[in-house]
């Protein structure tokens, strides 16, 4: 960043007598007042007085402070920042979508359902699963929704069950849902290949014995639920016993709830129904494009069997002779989730990824995708430290182990990073691999771009034996440098007080 | 494919140095047998030109309305240029959550003083960085009642709550055994306070009434918070129309312990629904209860200030199953639109703002009324909503607003069954005297 504007809060430039909105000329009589007089407004405390300049300016200052996917490669390990086509933009402000009602008589919102239920049959077809909802309004509201759908099965097969299987890569999303669906966690170790293990592992730093997958299943056999798997994993690997853990749990009538925050390795080249799983979520977010917002808003869709189609939440959209309607008289199902049908517009953008993609280019996209990231692992590959030798499809994840012996560690390996014109990867996740770098370039990155971003990390890892200092004072070109979370978290400083 | 930026013969080269023949070679993870063996069964790719087209024709197959009178949790408001323009700039909406600071200042800024207003707005501490949406909103703050109100393991919620809500809070307490939501009546469109009363016994963990609440009547939180303040119960105040916390004192100033509820109305359209605005605050004692992301203050190394995501150790990437919330994503951007929306409006333009729904509101109502084919039916104060009964057949009204271009009330008995022929009324600072006019006249010229 060439020039690296200041801005203060916008509370600070506030002074009395300015605004940024005139109100429209009231063409009806003034409101009567009726409110009780301890109910009435009385005064604001924070709210800024600035005009519609001052606004811009601030947002605008602001917004070049942050990196985003325009600016240049974000390579965010299960984040999948890919580009988001400006087109879906376009398509999700028509009119005709954002001024529609949620709570409009379907007759009159056909191309809303429409869409939503064109979407859901592209997904079915993508998954390789009986049905789709599109309610869940982000990754984890999704896992949410897909567990609720677990337990319902249960109940509905008389036996209520408590545990659910996670694998100790898993994203912290996965336990921190199944706590919320009213279920116990049970971790299952990763073994020496960075896949799920079967037997019993002895954990390399404390020595004890951790049970693996059959163990597990040996001892808790039918309070077992389910299980949570990200499929390929957190690690970038392909669950290659997926089909025999699913027909093992299976046995036991518990089932399969796939992770599908990795679906971009798979769309068009695997299909989780057809390897076993049951139910899924898929980020449209991460897979289909649509733009993270800084952190939302997201979009989750559930796709799952037939049999657990009865208990999706409700409304679902169905097609009938006269049209689609949403139906709400499904008494088997888990309830609603959602306030009304999830984050619709983040629906549309991702129809018009679908759409322009079509069977060839979601296909073609996956493969990039694993080209790119295999691209970076070979050619980084020595330079820095790989846990597993296993094959990796979307995303390759490094650790700081060889520049951590020059006092370089993957936090300043990530600043550097920045200083070199690059969102640093994930970092310090998956647990189960220390100190990790997780990158994932995405298919939208052009060979000149992987090429810069091999460079750069080639880069650091040479400063890091010439120069380590140059490094662990990174960033230098940024608009702040590194903060001081520890006083944040102790002393927290939440909103602005005058 | 536009979107792919590899040319054959790079592709080739990248092949070439991983030292593979085919992209394919590269699945050899994927067992063989796992792998699909053809096409999906799905069209091929499409030009821009199509797609918009193809969108276009679904969006043209909506009903666009001349007039709209709906809002039950979703209303239309002015949404002015600015805030579309700046959040079309790519460094807020195509970033991630901000997990390196250094890069995400933008981001952090705006969600810390997003949080300053909805502090400032609610009367209370400390709010996160959003949630989903309203009905998303009531189970965490109900969720986050249950955690600090140890053992106490009764929800209570008003019957004048968003049904919707009601809906979504039974749904997510429903696995967790030994929660019971339990009902409140209403009387006269408001919380029956005897009701209440008889209620609170000493297992319940909080009370969400609305504000105002799903039947347009505002909820008197002060005298709601002088019954569950004595039984022990937090008083959750949930607001679905937060464009009339510029008309209604803010909720922690009169005896709320938490407030939640939806803040699309804030820059946002209807958009079937979402994505919608959920938020949440809370006393300062409850933050370490708090659900999601929550920014603070700090320094660089220079002294510089700046701002990072903090309190993590609530969160699910830290804490896994023990975490308060499986949150992650949040509405980010949604929540970046309410914040140019109040910068915007500041305190005299959302005060401005909120009083002209008001008068549209009782200028609809009066019209109506005036018409000699509705009455009234509750006497509480309104905001912008407000419940009108038909003395003729609401469902043949209905029909033929919409028929006439017009999207009318909505009806009622749906959700309450003593409501019969009852209609929830809507008016925004959209909605013209002409309009409104049109309207009754409308219903005047109805046969009864």
């Amino acid at each position: 960043m060439a020039l690296i504007p200041k801005e203060t809060l916008i509370f600070e430039r506030s002074i009395p007598g300015k605004t940024g909105m005139d109100l429209p000329r009231l063409d009806v009589p003034v409101a009567k007042d009726t409110r009780p007089a301890h109910l009435k407004r009385q005064s604001f405390e924070a709210m800024p007085e600035v005009s519609e300049v001052d606004v811009v300016r601030h947002f605008t200052r602001l917004s070049r402070w942050n990196f985003g996917v325009d600016d240049g490669m974000y390579p965010l390990g299960s984040c999948t920042m890919k580009h988001n086509p400006r087109l879906n933009e376009k398509v999700a402000s028509l009119p005709g979508f954002t001024e529609s009602h949620p709570m409009a008589p379907a007759k009159h919102v056909q191309g809303n359902l429409s869409l939503m239920w064109t979407l859901q049959e592209w997904l079915k077809e993508i998954t390789g699963l009986g049905a789709v909802t599109l309610h869940p309004a982000a990754g984890a509201h999704g896992e949410l929704t897909g567990v609720m759908l677990i337990r319902a099965y249960h109940i509905s097969k008389g036996a209520k069950r408590s545990i659910i299987l996670i694998p100790d890569s898993a994203h912290g999303t996965n336990p921190a849902t199944a706590t919320m669906a009213g279920y116990t966690c049970v971790e299952v170790p990763s073994q020496a290949d960075g896949t799920i293990s079967f037997d019993d592992v002895s954990d390399s730093h404390t020595g004890k014995s951790k049970k693996g997958l059959l163990s597990l299943i040996k001892e808790h056999g039918r309070e077992i639920a389910g299980i949570m798997i990200t499929n390929p994993n957190t690690v970038g690997i392909f669950e290659y016993r997926i089909a025999e853990i699913a027909g093992m749990l299976h046995e036991i009538d518990a089932l399969i709830y796939m992770d599908g925050a990795n679906m971009n390795a798979l769309v068009g080249v695997a299909r989780p129904g057809d390897f076993g799983v049951d139910v899924i979520h898929l980020n449209l977010h991460k897979t289909f494009s649509t733009p993270h917002g800084g952190g939302g808003p997201g979009s989750g869709p559930v796709a799952c069997t037939a049999v657990l189609e009865p208990f999706l939440p409700l409304p679902v959209v169905v097609r009938t002779p006269n049209g689609f309607e949403l139906d709400w008289n499904r008494p088997r199902s888990i309830g609603k989730m959602h306030s009304y049908f999830g984050n619709f517009a983040m629906e549309i953008r991702a129809m018009a990824y679908c759409l322009s993609h079509g069977s060839d280019g979601l296909r073609d996209a996956t493969l990039r995708a694993i080209v790119n990231a295999n691209y970076i692992r070979k050619r980084l590959e020595g330079v820095y430290h790989l846990q597993y030798s296993t094959p990796t499809l979307h995303e390759v994840v490094f650790d700081d182990n060889n520049q951590s012996k020059h006092g370089v560690t993957t936090l300043d390996i990530a600043k550097g990073l920045i200083d070199r014109g690059f969102h640093p990867p994930t970092i310090y996740f998956p647990l189960v691999i220390h100190g990790a770098l997780m990158i994932e370039p995405t298919e939208s990155e052009s060979k000149a771009e992987l090429d810069a971003f091999v460079e750069a990390m080639a880069n650091i890892a040479k400063e890091a034996e010439t120069n380590p200092e140059s490094i662990r004072q990174s960033p230098a070109k940024a608009p702040i440098g590194r903060l001081d979370e520890t006083t944040a978290a102790r002393k927290p400083i939440l909103k602005w007080t005058s | 494919m536009r979107y792919l930026p590899l040319a054959p013969a790079e592709n080739q080269a990248l092949l070439d140095v991983i030292g593979v023949k085919s992209p394919e070679d590269l699945l050899c993870g994927i067992p063989e047998p796992l792998r699909l063996k053809k096409p999906l069964n799905l069209p091929q790719s499409s030009s821009e030109l199509d797609v918009l087209r193809q969108l276009e024709e679904m969006a043209g197959q909506n009903t666009k309305f001349s007039s709209r009178f709906l809002g039950a949790g979703a209303y239309a408001h002015f949404v002015p240029s600015a805030i579309d323009m700046l959040t079309s700039r790519q460094e807020w909406f195509t970033a991630y959550t901000p997990y390196q600071p250094e890069i995400s200042q933008g981001t952090l800024q705006h969600i810390f003083e997003y949080q300053t207003l909805i502090c400032d707005l609610t009367g209370l501490d400390v709010s996160n960085a959003s949630m989903y949406d309203g009905g998303t909103a009531c189970v965490e703050a109900a969720l986050l009642a249950v955690r600090v109100q140890k053992k106490k393991n009764t929800i209570l919620v008003s019957s004048g709550l968003h049904p919707h809500y009601q809906e979504v809070i039974s749904t997510n307490i429903a696995p967790h055994d030994g929660l019971k939501l339990v009902r409140v009546e209403l009387k006269d469109g408001v919380t029956d306070l005897e009701d209440l009363k008889a209620k609170l016994t000493q297992d319940v963990a909080c009370f969400l009434a609305g504000y105002p609440n799903f039947l347009g009547c505002i909820e008197d939180t002060a005298a709601i918070s002088a019954v569950t303040k004595p039984a022990g119960a937090l008083l959750v105040s949930v607001t679905q129309e937060s464009m009339s916390l510029g008309w209604l004192e803010a909720p922690g100033k009169s005896g709320a312990d938490m407030a939640c509820g939806e803040a699309m109305s804030f820059g946002n359209s209807t958009s079937f629904g979402g994505p919608f605005l959920g938020y949440l605050a809370v006393k300062d004692g409850h933050k370490r209860e708090m659900p999601g992301r929550i920014v603070g203050q700090t320094q660089d190394l220079n002294g510089k200030r700046g701002f990072v995501l903090t309190l993590a150790s609530r969160e699910q990437h830290i804490r896994r199953d023990k975490a308060t919330s499986n949150i992650c994503s949040n509405q980010a951007l949604v929540a970046l639109r309410a914040n140019i929306f109040l910068q915007l409006a500041g305190p005299e333009g959302l005060k401005g703002l909120a009083m002209q729904n008001a008068a549209k509101a009782q200028y609809l109502q009066s019209k109506l009324i005036e018409t000699g084919k509705f009455e009234t039916v509750f006497a509480a104060p309104y905001f912008n909503e407000f419940v009108l009964r038909y003395k003729g057949s609401a469902n043949v009204l209905h029909e033929a607003c919409l028929a006439r271009g017009i999207l009318p009330g909505l009806l009622l008995d749906q959700y309450y069954k003593s409501l019969a022929d009852c209609m929830l009324w809507c008016a925004t600072e959209l909605n013209t005297k002409q309009e409104i006019d049109e309207l009754a006249a409308f219903v005047a010229s109805m046969k009864a």
